[in-house]
């Protein structure tokens, strides 16, 4: 349990960290060009929490995931579980794409940082969190 | 691992998914989403749809034969759940970005959990390894 909270811990510094950089530094132009697609930035501050309980929820989820199934394997295990669920959601971004009037390169720079995000936090989790000496085989 | 049947489950993850949507998001959320028209495209672009189908359902398949190698529609099932949460995460944070309305947030989360629980199932249900990786021990006699 000690493992699981101390890996959720430092995957979340990182989610956010890199979220706070990518979209609100690198990705800035290209937001800029579709304003009516976000909501303005005070609204946005006001509805911050959400932000925090969305990356909580990505990171806690993927910490579950790895612990009662992919533990065991350390720092590689982890990163493959990080490629396998960030591809399949870029699947789920090209769907967004096809309904919804977002710029190409959004989807295309959002859908590499996105695996190269993934694959950080499967490594930080694989390195940190370890099985309990009595489910190891 | 069994392509043969890995193939098969991909195949059922993909129709389920592509149905599941459309009538989830497509039809029963319809009036939900006509409340933010500046947010969608006046019609979808399919060839993105069904490639995105794709993608999601094959590595969706990848990860339920790595996490479960031996099959089963509870464990599946219950990946699916998990897989669900990691990707409300970003419906949360779209929510607070975006000017989606609560119902259109609850509905897509509400949609991800579902959706990937009865995917997970269905994968879970279908496949199962081939025989050459199942080892059988011999019972000693009482």
């Amino acid at each position: 349990m000690k493992r699981f909270i101390f890996a959720f811990i430092a995957a979340y510094v990182f989610i956010f960290v890199w979220g706070r950089l990518l979209n609100g530094v690198f990705l800035k132009d290209i937001y800029a060009e579709t304003p009516n697609l976000w909501r303005s930035q005070s609204e946005m501050m006001s509805l911050f929490h959400w932000i925090i309980i969305g990356q909580a929820l990505i990171v806690f989820s993927f910490v579950m995931i790895y612990a009662s199934g992919f533990a065991g394997g350390g720092v590689i295990a982890g990163i493959r579980l990080g490629i396998l669920l960030e591809i399949a959601a870029i699947g789920m971004c090209m769907g967004f794409y096809a309904v919804q009037p977002f710029p190409g390169k959004l989807i295309v720079y959002g859908s590499i940082s996105g695996l190269i995000e993934m694959i950080i936090v499967g490594a930080i989790v694989g390195a940190i969190y370890k099985p309990t000496s009595a489910r190891m085989p | 691992m069994n392509w043969k049947k890995f193939f098969t489950a991909f195949i059922g993850a993909f129709i389920f998914l592509f149905v599941f949507g459309f009538l989830w998001y497509g039809t029963l959320m319809s009036s939900a989403h006509q409340e933010v028209p500046a947010l969608l495209r006046s019609k979808p672009n399919y060839p993105w749809l069904i490639l995105g189908h794709i993608v999601m359902a094959f590595f969706f398949t990848m990860l339920c034969v790595r996490f479960v190698p031996a099959g089963g529609v509870f464990a599946s099932a219950t990946l699916g759940i998990l897989v669900g949460l990691v990707y409300a995460g970003p419906h949360l944070i779209s929510f607070a970005v975006e000017p989606l309305t609560t119902k259109i947030l609850w509905g897509w989360i509400a949609g991800a959990v579902i959706q990937f629980a009865i995917a997970g199932g269905i994968v879970g249900g279908i496949y199962k390894p081939s025989p050459a990786h199942i080892t059988f021990v011999k019972e000693r006699p009482k």
